[in-house]
């Protein structure tokens, strides 16, 4: 199918599946590295990660889900911070589509996501729009 | 420690020259040289997640603990986005401050910049100090 069409079949709720990652030591200060994460405090005080060290998982589950895409441009991403994700914690993160538009012939795909502790409390909520290209 | 703002004040700017090695299982290539380069970018481009981290951390650096339980952002990506080796430079500039039954939410603009001055990132983000 063509990138409109995969696009097109793409049904509003569509859950994007549930992410588990454990949140050990060595997790997050890889992710702080990745991402220059300079400010240590909160991780060696804290004991906590840095805000939005899960959010690249996001995309990879909007990969996974999309097996035709081929490639994605981040247009906008919102977050809400409610709670540490906490060091040594498991974290479950679960995705759906929310909205999709066309404007100016560019595909766009909104999606939602809320990230979970082990006991269900909400540490984050996030809301990102994609746009799908070839 | 975050101090008393009022608006028009500029949170401390924080400055990284943008890295973004190739994750192994990463699967969009418009993190990969080649692909971003047939597509009219200067190079692979730096990942979104990261040039939100860039902006997270400037405002971690001036709200600390409160900002992992309190603060929220939302931020567009514009312009030709970033690349291995540009200059970033993340602001805020206080634009509300409001009463909530917590305390008092602060709202910024932010942005970041490159070394030409573009910006690639624009929005606003708020905090309960």
């Amino acid at each position: 199918m063509s990138l409109e069409e995969d696009f097109a079949a793409i049904p509003i709720g569509l859950d994007l599946g549930e992410w588990e990652i454990v949140l050990d030591e060595k997790t997050i200060k890889d992710r702080a590295a990745l991402t220059q994460w300079q400010t240590m405090d909160v991780i060696d005080k804290l004991k906590a990660a840095p805000p939005g060290q899960t959010i690249n998982l996001h995309a990879k589950m909007q990969f996974a889900k999309f097996t035709n895409l081929r490639a994605a441009i981040w247009a906008k991403s919102e977050h809400e911070f409610l709670k540490p994700l906490k060091m040594g914690s498991k974290v479950i993160i679960r995705g759906k589509v929310v909205d999709k538009y066309i404007k100016r012939g560019r595909l766009y795909r909104v999606s939602e996501f809320e990230t979970v502790d082990e006991n269900g409390d909400v540490l984050m909520r996030s809301r990102e729009t994609g746009i799908h290209v070839e | 420690m975050a101090t008393i703002l009022k608006i028009g004040d500029e949170i401390p700017a924080l400055t990284k020259n943008a890295y973004a090695p190739i994750e192994e299982d990463a699967r969009n290539p418009i993190h990969k040289d080649d692909y971003a380069r047939e597509h009219g970018m200067r190079g692979a481009l730096v990942p979104g997640s990261t040039l939100l981290s860039y902006v997270l951390e400037m405002l971690y650096n001036h709200f600390g603990e409160k900002w992992l339980c309190r603060g929220r952002i939302n931020v567009s990506f514009i312009g030709g986005g970033a690349v291995n080796g540009d200059v970033l430079t993340a602001h805020g500039s206080v634009k509300a401050i409001e009463a909530e039954d917590s305390g008092g939410r602060i709202t910024l603009d932010v942005w970041m910049a490159n070394q030409n001055g573009e910006k690639v990132v624009v929005g606003e983000a708020s905090c309960i100090a």
